[in-house]
């Protein structure tokens, strides 16, 4: 799972959280997860110094995580700041604001990325009322 | 039409407004001048010095060949500018192709066509273009409007199939000036407009165009109406005659200057269309029209569904759907298949009084859920006919079994309902709906309970649509607002009402404003410190704002009140694991398994076992991940070997 971290992004910690929770699927929850989300996205993260680090969520064939750009090619790309991104992840942002407010770029199907928040929400445990 | 708005002002009189002529445009029937521009327009420019070469070459005939055949195939999908498109052009196109397959002709010149579209020549003329037409005007921030006129337009016109491009451009190509006209047309109110004053140039105009008529006149003497018609939208065709000359002038391409010469031969050898064929050719070319337009609106509405199904009901969940209120329409509550109390020799009392006896002195949940459920089954709803109901519902959700004990809710709450009963059961479910992420359901729950539970207080009627119709977060902002205006007024009355303070606690933990639910629930359990529901909520809004070391204090509460609360435990486990203890998560998971599993029926939650999981792969211990699935609910003492103490 090191493999899929980036130094000095934050984004990193997240990723690897996601992948943990991909990994704990049983298949057919796996199967639920890709017919629910049916996407690749394309994550494109660029720190304060735009350096830029790039992972993909695969939620249509494998149900994976990976460090680089998507392989076949991503349904959408979401362009973002590392702080968005965690801000994103916890849950203190949603998607929608931040692509009104053009923090949140996106290339190619923008439907779909609504459903990121659904996803990234699988890595972070939420407790219950 | 919209335009006419602008126009309609006194300074903006008629004869000094260039926006009239576009409306001219824009409602008159071209059809008749479309032949005129395209017919002489060509054939003069024949006479011009150094454009027409006198040979073609055998490349440009081609070329030629493949457009003149691509008008015929273009007719079929375009629908939105048929009215342009004389019927007797179209059926000398016909008749010159001899062609009948248009679907056949169509695909294969698609290619040809996008290719034409796409010449980069293209571009340059429109810089070309661009450029000499502004030398006569003041305004140069005129310019970079016209060309993005000309760039935004020419795909679209492309998407639409093409045959106002193409009607256009037969005559227009044939000239070389094509894409000039195109863009004058266009291109010419714009800038017009933005010179704001039309009337020194259409003079200019006026006097270019007399000049070129007289020099068009041998052909033009044959109708001497459809000058007058020209003259009806004098700008454009002056415009555009204007920009030949500089387009001539500015090295036209040669290739397409060929186009001419062919364009010509094929008119000449045309006869004039017999009247009564006209009729027929029109009827034809409605039914084509007619039989493209229902085949792309089918696709289109299809797609439109299917985009609208997989992205917005696939939200929230694999198979829910939802109604028109945003209720995630459930199956009906599936019972125990073998409970051992609805046998009558286990017991003598009744089951719900047991029931109850049983949660007043912290017995296991699943026992009370199944006494519940062989109440319910024995006819024994309790009050009002819903207490059993909610009262199950309630215990499911205690013990984790979100999805049965939501609609044990839902039959409770319609039940309460028909009863008449103050909104008996309506904040669980709310809670419920909340937790499955049902947004839209859990406001309108809390709108219903507000005014069960208030009859008096008034709720906006725009309030009580906005919940039915609005997005979330518009409904989201007036609820609250309700809530809050309630809260206010009950405090200035003195009262703190734990209820109302839940509510406002569920809307703000919905939105993510973890600190506001924290506060709501703190407020609540001032009223109520007993109640280890209320702890157990104030742990989750600490928790989910991040703050998990503070919520386990929460949790211990709600513990201490009540050993037995299973989803207290799960929660403690989430925050355990965003705390990076896993090992102690997965503990408490699964104490959380082992007692739902203590009734023996073999129910638990899938979802604790995925949360086990993730924990177990968080160690790096994927041997126990692999272990941890439903079907391992007998053998928790698996993972005792493996040194959890739990």
């Amino acid at each position: 799972m090191s493999d899929l971290k980036v130094e000095g992004f934050k984004a990193s910690d997240i990723i690897v959280r996601l992948s943990t929770a991909f990994n704990g699927f049983t298949d057919a929850e796996r199967k639920a997860q890709l017919k629910k989300t049916n996407g690749i996205f394309e994550l494109r993260i660029s720190d304060p110094k735009k350096k830029e680090a790039i992972w993909t969520i695969d939620m249509k064939k494998e149900g994976n995580v990976y460090k680089g750009p998507a392989k076949p090619k991503a349904d959408v790309t979401l362009l973002m700041s590392d702080d968005t991104f965690s801000q994103l992840a916890e849950g203190k942002l949603d998607g929608q604001k931040a692509f009104m407010t053009g923090k949140l770029k996106t290339k190619g199907n923008v439907m779909l990325a609504t459903k990121l928040g659904g996803v990234l929400e699988t890595a972070k445990g939420k407790a219950k009322l | 039409m919209s335009l006419s708005g602008l126009i309609s002002g006194s300074e903006c009189a008629v004869p000094f407004n260039p926006l009239s002529q576009v409306l001219k445009h824009t409602e008159g029937d071209r059809s008749l001048q479309q032949d005129r521009i395209a017919g002489p327009s060509s054939s003069r420019l024949q006479h011009l010095p150094g454009t027409a070469p006198t040979q073609a070459s055998e490349r440009d005939v081609a070329m030629a060949r493949q457009f003149f055949e691509g008008q015929q195939g273009s007719a079929g999908p375009s629908t939105a500018f048929a009215p342009h498109m004389h019927p007797a052009e179209l059926a000398r196109l016909q008749e010159m192709n001899a062609r009948t397959d248009l679907s056949e002709a169509w695909s294969r010149e698609q290619p040809h066509q996008a290719a034409f579209y796409d010449n980069s020549r293209q571009v340059n003329w429109a810089a070309e273009f661009g450029g000499p037409q502004q030398q006569p005007g003041a305004a140069t921030s005129a310019q970079p409007n016209v060309q993005g006129i000309s760039g935004a337009q020419r795909p679209s016109y492309m998407g639409s199939g093409g045959l106002y491009n193409s009607s256009m451009s037969m005559g227009m190509y044939g000239a070389g000036m094509g894409p000039s006209f195109y863009q004058s047309y266009n291109g010419v109110p714009q800038t017009l407009s933005d010179q704001g004053k039309g009337k020194g140039r259409e003079a200019d105009f006026e006097a270019a165009f007399a000049q070129v008529a007289a020099s068009m006149h041998p052909v033009q003497a044959e109708s001497s109406s459809r000058i007058v018609e020209i003259d009806d939208s004098v700008t454009s065709v002056d415009e555009a005659l204007k920009s030949v000359h500089l387009n001539d002038d500015a090295a036209a391409p040669q290739t397409n200057s060929e186009f001419s010469t062919v364009w010509n031969h094929l008119q000449e050898s045309d006869t004039p269309p017999p009247k009564e064929d006209l009729a027929k050719w029109e009827s034809e070319f409605n039914q084509l029209m007619t039989s493209q337009r229902d085949d792309l609106e089918n696709d289109y509405s299809d797609a439109m569904q299917d985009a609208w199904g997989n992205s917005i009901v696939g939200e929230s969940a694999e198979s829910t759907k939802f109604d028109d209120n945003g209720m995630p329409i459930l199956s009906e509550y599936v019972f125990e298949p073998s409970n051992k109390y609805l046998d009558p020799s286990t017991s003598t009392r009744s089951p719900l009084a047991e029931a109850k006896a049983l949660l007043e002195r912290n017995g296991s949940l699943s026992e009370a859920a199944l006494l519940l459920e062989a109440a319910i089954q024995k006819g024994e709803l309790g009050e009002g006919g819903y207490e059993a109901w909610i009262l199950l519902g309630e215990t499911r959700n205690m013990d984790e079994r979100e999805d049965l004990g939501m609609r044990a809710l839902v039959e409770g709450v319609r039940r309460a309902e028909a009863a008449g009963a103050d909104g008996a059961g309506m904040l669980s479910l709310a809670i419920s709906y909340t937790n499955e992420s049902y947004d839209r359901a859990s406001y309108n729950m809390l709108l219903r309970w507000l005014q069960a539970h208030f009859p008096t207080y008034p709720v906006p009627e725009e309030t009580q649509q906005a919940v039915l119709s609005n997005s979330t977060w518009d409904s989201h902002t007036r609820i609250t607002d309700a809530y809050l205006g309630l809260a206010r007024q009950q405090y200035s009355q003195g009262i703190v009402d734990a209820d109302v303070q839940i509510a406002l606690g569920i809307l703000f933990y919905n939105s993510g404003e973890y600190d506001r639910a924290k506060d709501c629930f703190e407020s609540a359990l001032s009223q109520r410190p007993q109640d280890y529901l209320l702890w157990n909520r104030l742990g989750s809004s600490l928790s989910n704002g991040s703050k998990p070391e503070e919520a386990l204090g929460a949790y211990r509460e709600a513990l201490h009140l009540r050993p037995t609360y299973t989803r207290a435990i799960y929660n403690v486990g989430v925050a355990c694991l965003n705390i990076g203890a896993h090992k102690e998560a997965a503990e408490h998971f699964l104490s959380a398994l082992g007692m739902q599993e203590a009734t023996g029926n073999g129910q638990t939650s899938d979802q604790l076992w995925f949360t086990l999981r993730r924990a177990f792969i968080s160690m790096d211990r994927n041997d126990l991940a692999e272990m941890a699935k439903p079907e391992n609910n007998t053998k928790l003492d698996l993972f005792r070997q493996n040194g959890f103490d739990f």
